[in-house]
C-alpha cells in the first residue's frame, strides 16, 4: 500500500494506492489520524484501493469520529468498486460523505 | 615421591620387616586408588615387591580374558619381558596359577620340574624362583614370579616365600578393585547412552493430549529402551491418524528399527491417509533395510470424530478390541503377517482394511506385554483380564482406564516381562456432539467421497499477516474458475480474507508460525471452502455479528462473511486438534 498527502487551500486529501487489509491498516490508520490531527476538513481518496477489509474501514471510521470530535469533517472521493462494496456490507455508505471526484469534495466539504 | 627410602632401610628378614611391609601394602593400595591407569599402578607395584623382597628381577603375570594365556603385564630387574605370553599351564608360574598355591625353587638346579620357559625366552640364568598366585576367593587372576635373590648366595628362603605371598594376595585384591573400577565406568558410559536413547525414543512418542481429546496411548518400556511404539496426530480435515507397533525383542535393535518404523508412518501417514497402503509401504521399507528375522506387528488406523469410524489395517499385530457402548467385545485379528518378513505383502497391494463403527465405543490397541503381562497373583492378564479391568473402569476418562490397566501389571518394585503399550480411541465425547441439539452440516470429504465434489484449492499458510494477498489472489482467480461471476469472486475474497484475519488474531492470537489450510471444492452448484486452523478451540458462542447500528471499529469481520456467503458454518471438532469453518456459496 501506497499513500500521498495533498493541501489544498485549507482542506487535507489523503491518498492511498493498493491494498489496505490488515497488514497494511495499521499504516493507514496513523496516515490518516495525523491527517485528522491537522484539524483542517480531510478527503480520503480511495479511486487506487483495490482492496479494502474491515480493519481498513475500521480506521475510516476511527477517524471520521475523531474528525468530527474535534469540529472538523472527513470524507470519501472517487470510492474504487471494491472499497463502494465492502462500505456497503458495513452499512457505512450512508454513514460517510461520499464525493465523485476530488473536486466535487472539495466543494462538498470546504 | 619418597617411596623408595623406606623400603630400601627396612630389610625384609628384621622386625621391621613386618612394619614396613604394612608400608608397603598401604602405598600399594593408594597407588591403586589414585591412578585411572592400572599398568602403571602395576608397574609401580611389581618394582616395590621385586625391590622390598630383595630379588634380581620380578614379572607380574596376568590370565588372559579366555584364560588360556598368561601375559607379563609389569616386570621389574635387568631383562624387560612385558608383553610376553606363557601358556597358563606352562612353567612355575602357570603351574602356580593352575594350583592357586604359591611356589618356591630354592635352586633350579637342583629341581627336575624347572623346565626354563622364560630363560628359553630371554637369556636370562635363573638360579631360584618365588612365585605367588594372584586370587581372590578362588577367581585366579595371575602370578607374581620373582627372580634370583639379589644378595648372599643368590638363594632364596622360606621367609621370602611368606612375604610374597602377603604382598601378592594384596595385589590381587587391588587388581580386581582395578578393573571392577573399570568395568563400573564403562557400565555407567553404557547406561548413559541407553538412557539419552530412550529420552529420544520418549520424544517420539505424541504429547500428552487434553483430557477431552479421543485418543489417548501409554507406553512403559521393560528396559530403559522400548520396542513398542504408538503415536496419533491430527489430519487437516479433522481425522486422526494413529498406530501402535511392537518390534520383535527388546534390546537397542528393536528400539533403533522402533524408531525407524514410527518416523516412517508419521511422515508418511501425513500424505497417505489409508492405512492399509501406508502399512504395505512400510514393509517394503523394512525389508529391504532390515537386520534379519526381525520382524514389527502394526495396527495403524484413521479415526473420524465427525462420523465414529475407524479404517483399520492389522499387520501380525494382537487383535485390537472394540468395547461397544453398549458393553459388548469385538476384536479384530489380523489377515497379514507382521512387517518385514514377507514379500507378499509389497506387490503393490495395500494391506487389507476394516471400516469399524465405534458408535460412541472405545477401541484399544496393545501390544503383547498387556495381555501376558503378570498380575500380582502370578498369573498373565490375558484378553479376558484385559477385559474385565475395560468394563470395571468404563465410567472413567479414557487415559484413566489406560492407567488402569498398567497399575494392574506395572508392579512397583517388579520388573516388567515385556514392553507394556497401550492405544485408546474413545468416541464417547465426539458421539455425544454428533448426537447433540447442533446439525451436523456434511463435511467436504463426505461430498467428495460421494462424487459430488472436486478439490480446486489445497492452501497451506502460515497464520502472517502478509499472506493474505497471497491467499485473496488465489481465492478470486479460484472462484472464477468456478464459474463465479467477478463480483461473486470479490465477496467470496472478502469472506476468505475476514475469517483468515479471524484465525491470525483470535485462533493464533497473532502468533506468525500458526498453520492455515484452505480447501476450496465445486459441488454441483455451490463453491464450498473449508478453513481450518490448529489452535486452541475458538469459542463459536463469543463470535458474534457487530450491531451495525453501533459505529464503532472492529468486529466487522464476522458480519462480512456471514452477509456474503450462503452458509456459514463451524464444524465442532474434538477439543485440542483446532477449528474448522465451512463457507458455502451458490456460483451462479
Amino acid at each position: 500500500m501506497e499513500h500521498e498527502i495533498i493541501v489544498r487551500g485549507n482542506i487535507v486529501i489523503a491518498g492511498f494506492e493498493g491494498d489496505v487489509d490488515i497488514h497494511t491498516s495499521p499504516d493507514a490508520r496513523k496516515v490518516l489520524l495525523e491527517c485528522v490531527g491537522r484539524k483542517m476538513p480531510v478527503l480520503v481518496d480511495l479511486s487506487r484501493v483495490s482492496y479494502i477489509d474491515s480493519s481498513g474501514i475500521a480506521s475510516l471510521v476511527e477517524s471520521l469520529q475523531t474528525a468530527r470530535k474535534g469540529g472538523s469533517d472527513l470524507a470519501l472521493v472517487s470510492v474504487s468498486e471494491a472499497a463502494l462494496r465492502v462500505l456497503q456490507l458495513a452499512r457505512l455508505d450512508k454513514v460517510f460523505s461520499i464525493y465523485i471526484s476530488i473536486d466535487a469534495g472539495i466543494e462538498g466539504i470546504g | 615421591m619418597d617411596d623408595s627410602i623406606p623400603l630400601k632401610s627396612a630389610g625384609p628378614h628384621d622386625i621391621k620387616g613386618v612394619s614396613g611391609g604394612l608400608v608397603l601394602l598401604s602405598d600399594m593400595g593408594q597407588d591403586f586408588a589414585a591412578s585411572r591407569d592400572i599398568d602403571a599402578a602395576l608397574l609401580k607395584g611389581i618394582q616395590r615387591i621385586t625391590d622390598y623382597v630383595g630379588a634380581e628381577a620380578g614379572a607380574l603375570f596376568l590370565l588372559e580374558q579366555d584364560g588360556g594365556v598368561l601375559r607379563c603385564t609389569a616386570c621389574a630387574g635387568a631383562t624387560e619381558i612385558t608383553g610376553m605370553t606363557l601358556l597358563s599351564d606352562e612353567g612355575i608360574v602357570g603351574r602356580c596359577v593352575q594350583t592357586d598355591t604359591a611356589a618356591i625353587v630354592r635352586d633350579v638346579a637342583k629341581d627336575p620340574n624347572f623346565q626354563g620357559a622364560v630363560d628359553a625366552q630371554t637369556g636370562f640364568t635363573t638360579r631360584s624362583i618365588l612365585c605367588a598366585p594372584l586370587s581372590v576367593k578362588g577367581e585366579r587372576i595371575g602370578a607374581i614370579e620373582l627372580v634370583n635373590k639379589a644378595d648372599g648366595d643368590g638363594l632364596f628362603v622360606d621367609d621370602d616365600l611368606h612375604l610374597l605371598q602377603t604382598l601378592s594376595t594384596s595385589a590381587a585384591l587391588a587388581v580386581l578393585n582395578a578393573r571392577m573400577a573399570e568395568a563400573l565406568v564403562e557400565q555407567e558410559r553404557v547406561k548413559r547412552e541407553l538412557e539419552l536413547a530412550a529420552e529420544i525414543q520418549r520424544g517420539l512418542l505424541p504429547d500428552t493430549p487434553d483430557e477431552a481429546f479421543p485418543v489417548h496411548g501409554v507406553n512403559c518400556p521393560a528396559r530403559t529402551v522400548s520396542g513398542d511404539f504408538y503415536d496419533f496426530f491430527p489430519l487437516d480435515d479433522g481425522r486422526i491418524c494413529f498406530n501402535l507397533g511392537d518390534v520383535s525383542g527388546k534390546g537397542m535393535n528393536a528400539a533403533l528399527l522402533m524408531a525407524k518404523t514410527a518416523s516412517l508412518y508419521r511422515c508418511l501417514g501425513k500424505t497417505i491417509h489409508q492405512p492399509g497402503r501406508l502399512l504395505a509401504l512400510i514393509n517394503e521399507e523394512i525389508r529391504e533395510t532390515v537386520t534379519r528375522g526381525m520382524f514389527v506387528t502394526m495396527v495403524g488406523g484413521i479415526y473420524d470424530p465427525r462420523h465414529g469410524s475407524v479404517r483399520l489395517a492389522n499387520a501380525g499385530h494382537e487383535p485390537p478390541l472394540l468395547h461397544g457402548a453398549d458393553g459388548s467385545f469385538v476384536d479384530f485379528p489380523a489377515d497379514v503377517p507382521p512387517l518385514g518378513i514377507s514379500p507378499m505383502l509389497t506387490n503393490g497391494e495395500a494391506i487389507p482394511e476394516v471400516e469399524i463403527s465405534l458408535n460412541g465405543g472405545s477401541l484399544y490397541v496393545f501390544t503383547d506385554g498387556v495381555t501376558e503381562g503378570y498380575l500380582e497373583d502370578g498369573s498373565e492378564m490375558q484378553t479376558a483380564g484385559l477385559k474385565q479391568v475395560i468394563i470395571d473402569h468404563r465410567s472413567e476418562p479414557a487415559a484413566a482406564r489406560l492407567r488402569a490397566v498398567i497399575s494392574r501389571i506395572d508392579l512397583a518394585g517388579e520388573a516388567l516381562r515385556d514392553d507394556l503399550t497401550l492405544l485408546v480411541i474413545d468416541d464417547a465425547g465426539p458421539n455425544a456432539a454428533r448426537e447433540g441439539p447442533s446439525e451436523q452440516p456434511e463435511s467436504t470429504r463426505e461430498a467428495k467421497e460421494n462424487g459430488a465434489g472436486e478439490m480446486v484449492l489445497h492452501l497451506k499458510f502460515t497464520s502472517q499477516s502478509d499472506r493474505l494477498k497471497l491467499v485473496r489472489n488465489a481465492v478470486f482467480d479460484t472462484s472464477l474458475l468456478c464459474g463465479c461471476s467477478e463480483p461473486t469472486a470479490r465477496d467470496i475474497v472478502i469472506a476468505v480474507d475476514e475469517a483468515s484475519q479471524n484465525v491470525i488474531r483470535h485462533a493464533y492470537k497473532g502468533a506468525p508460525d500458526g498453520e492455515v489450510v484452505l480447501d476450496i471444492s465445486r459441488e454441483n452448484d455451490d463453491i464450498v471452502l473449508h478453513l481450518r486452523d490448529f489452535a486452541e478451540k475458538v469459542d463459536v458462542s463469543k463470535i458474534k455479528p457487530r450491531d451495525l447500528d453501533d459505529i464503532r471499529p472492529g468486529g466487522l469481520g464476522t458480519h462480512f462473511i456471514n452477509e456474503v456467503m450462503d452458509e456459514v458454518t463451524f464444524i465442532p471438532l474434538p477439543h485440542g486438534i483446532g477449528n474448522l469453518l465451512r463457507m458455502k456459496k451458490r456460483i451462479s
